[in-house]
């Protein structure tokens, strides 16, 4: 049963640098790009990961340091064992003439999407953005990737600016509109995406993250303000249908107890 | 009439079929999503007087048999959810359960009255059984039939007009007993069963018990015998209305309790193994039930299994 436990040993760690690492674990579960699971570090807790590359005998997750549980799990080393649950949640639909879109980690699950669409011979436009050089994984596979343009803050690497910036060349570039514009990064990415794909009336997939403690469903813990939609069932990749349902967006999501934390009131002037 | 209907402490629910404490209970949003999918009631997750974060992960682990869960009763304060109690109302017709509990008796009391001062919930919901918290509360208060309806006492005097419904635990040496001290102190209905456990899981490959918590409540099809037996003994023992819960996934086994005298069924678990669709799937099937064999209402249906109520019924 995929939903119970099951721990397995870290086969190779890829460190893309210190803060930002891959764990590459036998293949005991078959998830679909944007899909998640929840990985154990026992003793410590459990966290979703979007899964990042999908092998015969291998998946990939990738893991960027924002807190105490991935700091830690960022030291573990091949032969530590990590469980697994999952996949759960609706991954992106597979569609030719797909605009992928990342920012920093975000990139992690296009990476599999990538993959997919490029098994099934399906074009596709990739977006890569990070602060830095540094928050890119995976930035020498990502450079030799033809159907990818890369976006850096600083201009470390590839065209400098945010992804958004390349939003209007890359539309601009392809003869036909994309079918499809596949999301994934910060909220705040996500919003500004779906508001350039309204304005051009493109489909989109955007992938959102909660706090999230069973990943079934249950625990109501990432359920979304207005459809009450369960980010780990019916997402977390969401269509502009889905998010039109939700009234949340922009607010700080809901922490571990189940409260939103309150807003800080903007200052108003007279 | 609508046939499903049941009254449950002078609340009506359009469907016997109750959303359990502790599912998709934690905003306004996620209950009316339930209310939408059938349920006859929803009770929101159980809340204390402060804010509490809960375990770490993993809290809740599937098994082949059921579901373990330890969240440690997380949840964002009554004053928060009794916010959540006046959207949901807002938005929906649907009776709400507000489901509280305290680490000390005078807590439950506190938590009922806070709660009350700002929202008028259809009933309140007592969890004097959460098996989760043992290393920090010690046994749960359902173990001891006086601590119960102490607590029963306490909650009654704050709730004014609103009915109070206490959620038992089967770790007792005989839940009816417990269910006729709380009855005695004012309960105007019973939820029976909590969780049952608690139990434990442990990973061979790390030798650690898998939940963060080390042991949760057991839930799921494994538990349904048990809350049917629980409602069967507590039925025959006081007269109150019975919100049997414990196991419930399919029709047959809401009818099963109906059976063994709930007036209402609890549905928890089985939103995972049923998904949301348990609600409108249980509902279609009751009423097909109730038309096939030529009934108006459940409540002939209601504690049917007892011998000595079939004769009444035959004899009536």
């Amino acid at each position: 049963m995929a939903d119970s436990m099951q721990t397995v040993p870290i086969l190779e760690v890829i460190a893309h640098q210190a803060e930002l690492k891959t764990f590459i674990l036998p293949r005991i579960l078959d998830a679909a790009p944007g899909q998640f699971v929840a990985v154990w570090l026992p003793g410590v807790d459990e966290k979703p990961f979007a899964v990042s590359a999908d092998g015969p005998e291998t998946i990939q997750i990738t893991v960027k340091a924002v807190g105490p549980f991935t700091r830690r799990l960022l030291n573990c080393r091949p032969g530590d064992r990590l469980g697994l649950r999952g996949p759960f949640g609706r991954g992106f639909t597979l569609m030719p003439d797909s605009l992928l879109i990342g920012g920093g980690i975000g990139n992690a699950p296009l990476r599999l999407l990538a993959q997919r669409l490029t098994e099934r011979g399906l074009r596709y436009t990739w977006l890569a953005g990070a602060r830095r050089a540094a928050d890119l994984p995976f930035l020498g596979e990502l450079q030799k990737n033809p159907a990818v343009r890369l976006f850096t803050d600083d201009g470390s690497v590839g065209h400098p600016g945010t992804v958004m910036t390349g939003w209007t060349d890359a539309l601009a570039a392809t003869p036909t509109p994309p079918r499809l514009v596949c999301g994934a990064g910060p909220e705040p990415m996500l919003l500004a995406v779906r508001e350039a794909a309204r304005l051009h009336r493109l489909p989109v997939e955007l992938s959102f993250e909660r706090y999230m403690k069973c990943g079934i469903g249950l625990c109501g813990q990432c359920c979304l303000d207005g459809s009450g939609l369960r980010l780990c069932v019916e997402g977390p990749i969401l269509t502009e249908e889905q998010m039109q349902g939700v009234t949340e967006w922009g607010l700080p999501p809901r922490g571990p107890s189940g409260r939103r934390p309150a807003t800080t009131p903007k200052a108003t002037r007279p | 009439m609508n046939p499903l209907a049941v009254r449950v402490a002078g609340v009506t629910f359009p469907s016997p079929l109750v959303l359990a404490s502790g599912v998709m209970g934690l905003s306004a949003s996620s209950l009316k999503r339930v209310a939408d999918a059938g349920a006859g009631a929803v009770t929101t997750k159980s809340c204390g007087l402060e804010e509490r974060k809960g375990h770490p992960c993993p809290t809740l682990l599937p098994f082949e048999h059921g579901l373990l869960n330890a969240i440690g009763l997380a949840n964002p304060g009554v004053d928060e959810m009794a916010g959540e109690i006046a959207e949901f109302q807002a938005r929906s017709s649907i009776p709400v359960i507000a489901s509280i509990f305290g680490r000390t008796e005078a807590e439950f009391g506190e938590a009922a009255a806070r709660l009350l001062a700002r929202v008028r919930p259809a009933l309140l919901e007592v969890n004097v059984s959460c098996p989760n918290v043992g290393s920090e509360f010690g046994q749960p208060f359902a173990a001891d039939a006086a601590a119960s309806a102490r607590i029963t006492g306490l909650v009654k005097a704050r709730a004014g007009h609103v009915p109070v419904a206490v959620k038992l635990s089967l770790m007792c040496p005989s839940i009816a007993q417990v269910a006729k001290a709380c009855a005695a102190a004012g309960a105007d209905a019973i939820t029976a069963i909590n969780s049952v456990g608690p139990g434990m899981l442990i990973d061979p490959h790390v030798r650690r018990p898998i939940l963060a918590n080390q042991v949760g409540g057991l839930s799921g099809a494994a538990i349904l015998p048990l809350a049917v037996r629980a409602v069967w003994d507590i039925a025959r023992t006081v007269p109150l209305p019975i919100i049997g819960t414990g196991g419930v996934a399919r029709p047959e086994d809401a009818l099963q309790l109906i059976l063994a005298g709930a007036t209402a069924v609890g549905i928890g678990t089985g939103v995972y193994t049923g998904g949301l669709e348990v609600f409108g799937r249980i509902n279609s099937f009751l009423a097909d039930w109730l038309d096939r064999e030529g009934l108006r209402s459940l409540d002939a249906l209601r504690g049917a299994a007892h011998p000595a109520r079939s004769q009444e019924a035959h004899h009536g």
